[in-house]
């Protein structure tokens, strides 16, 4: 693949503005592993944003800041302990005889009492506050997966108008005949006048880390690398590069990223245009 | 401090790990918020939740799905995308544009303000019209690329290659001041 061509897509910096689907964000996530390029360039334009935005504002007031810790002041586990007041070694005590003991012992109960209660209610406050904070973090999670699904949704829903709206033409892709994989069998939608392409796996085995399948239209002017095949998603459409005019199509076993020529002996399953 | 190292302190909930992060970051992310949420209250209440968010979320980062500071990032922008288009804060007759956002950083007191608001106006210079409309509504407007697409009826394609060229002029003039 074109790693120049992808990095100045623009790809990228939509991913770092959070702007991607899921399944375009593990693109970006899979190829920056596989190419430093493409990680470098992430890594760069990052370190952009972080100056960009450290340079164009002013930072937020003192205020802000103490309130911001106050509010975060029972989460810190390994805030400092407050020292216990101790009573210096050696000093005597002094038997109280006033007529004030009584009372003294009773206001002395009071107190006790009502620290005890302060206590509780504290330990009580506390702990609902964390599970309210649970409670809250579970519900951002489920309106982060709400989304994701939307956008699966979304995704599904324009490939459905596509489909309907468009003259899309089926073509089967078969295994038999083949050495690799005799059950095969992948379809092809191709509407040739919009020229665009989606496949749906039917059957079709799992590859090993170093390979992909990569789906070939056979034209006049030979066989072209529209894009690689994912074969764990089972029957779901997946969009493939456009394709204007061919008599076939196949799939071939190559390695990891595809090749530019395919690899004939790794020949998949075949279908002809009817 | 390394970045694991941050992460590791952030998950022990320690408080020295955590004013670090504040130190460090602070003033980018209020900056995220402050371009597309005029009202300097209301930013920095978007900013306290954020912030706060970031450090009860920390768990939920996942270091192999991106960077931490585009993670906060994206948290920041998202709560004042959020806090814009709620009912609570009307931006009638508002428009955010990169001009008012440097007039009202000059417009403020005290010289470290005035400074940061030049800054910005260099950050922008060398954007041609195309690219600084890009900046304007996607950095100071909250908008999604698709919605600019959509909005102004602009191809995808091209959103995305201006965005591009956009932040390369930015890498540019980072570097330069």
């Amino acid at each position: 693949m074109d790693i120049q061509s992808y990095i100045s897509s623009g790809k990228l910096e939509l991913f770092l503005l959070g702007e991607l689907t899921e399944r375009e964000r593990e693109e970006v996530l899979s190829l920056a592993k596989m190419h430093p390029e493409i990680q470098q360039e992430l890594d760069e334009l990052e370190q952009t944003m972080f100056a960009f935005d450290n340079m164009s504002g002013a930072a937020p007031s003192q205020e802000v800041k103490e309130k911001i810790f106050s509010t975060l002041e029972n989460d810190f586990i390994l805030k400092e302990m407050p020292k216990p007041t101790a009573v210096p070694a050696g000093s005597k005590v002094v038997p109280i005889n006033s007529p004030w003991k009584p009372f003294a012992i009773a206001a002395s109960i009071a107190a006790i009492v009502a620290s005890g209660a302060a206590f509780y209610y504290a330990g009580k406050y506390q702990e609902r506050d964390e599970q309210f904070t649970a409670l809250l973090q579970d519900q951002s999670v489920m309106a982060d997966n709400l989304n994701q699904v939307k956008q699966e949704y979304e995704q599904k829903d324009s490939q459905l108008d596509k489909m309907i709206a468009g003259d899309f033409k089926r073509v089967e892709m078969r295994g038999e005949g083949f050495e690799m994989q005799k059950d095969a069998k992948v379809d092809v939608f191709w509407d040739q006048n919009a020229q665009e392409v989606f496949i749906a796996v039917n059957k079709l085995n799992e590859l090993s880390e170093e390979f992909d399948y990569q789906l070939w239209a056979i034209g006049d002017d030979g066989p072209i690398g529209i894009g690689l095949v994912k074969s764990e998603e089972k029957l779901t459409l997946q969009q493939m590069e456009a394709v204007a005019q061919a008599g076939a199509f196949a799939i071939t076993i190559e390695p990891k990223g595809g090749s530019k020529a395919p690899t004939l002996e790794k020949l998949v399953v075949l279908g002809e245009v009817t | 401090m390394q970045e694991e190292q941050l992460i590791a302190g952030l998950r022990a909930k320690d408080r020295k790990t955590t004013e670090y992060l504040y130190d460090k970051y602070s003033r980018a992310l209020y900056a995220v918020i402050s371009r597309i949420i005029f009202d300097k209250d209301i930013a920095e209440e978007v900013f306290h939740d954020s912030f706060v968010k970031i450090t009860r979320k920390i768990e939920h980062y996942d270091e192999s799905k991106g960077r931490l500071y585009t993670w906060m990032a994206n948290i920041c922008r998202n709560s004042a995308i959020d806090k814009l288009r709620s009912k609570e804060i009307s931006q009638s007759g508002k428009t955010n544009t990169i001009d008012d956002f440097v007039y009202g950083m000059e417009s403020q007191s005290g010289t470290q303000e005035h400074i940061d608001g030049i800054g910005v106006r260099e950050l922008m210079t060398d954007l041609n019209d195309d690219q600084k409309f890009i900046v304007e509504y996607i950095y100071f407007k909250g908008y999604t690329h698709s919605e600019v697409s959509e909005e102004f009826g602009i191809p995808l394609g091209t959103v995305k290659s201006r965005v591009r060229a956009a932040i390369q002029v930015l890498k540019k003039n980072v570097a330069r001041i």
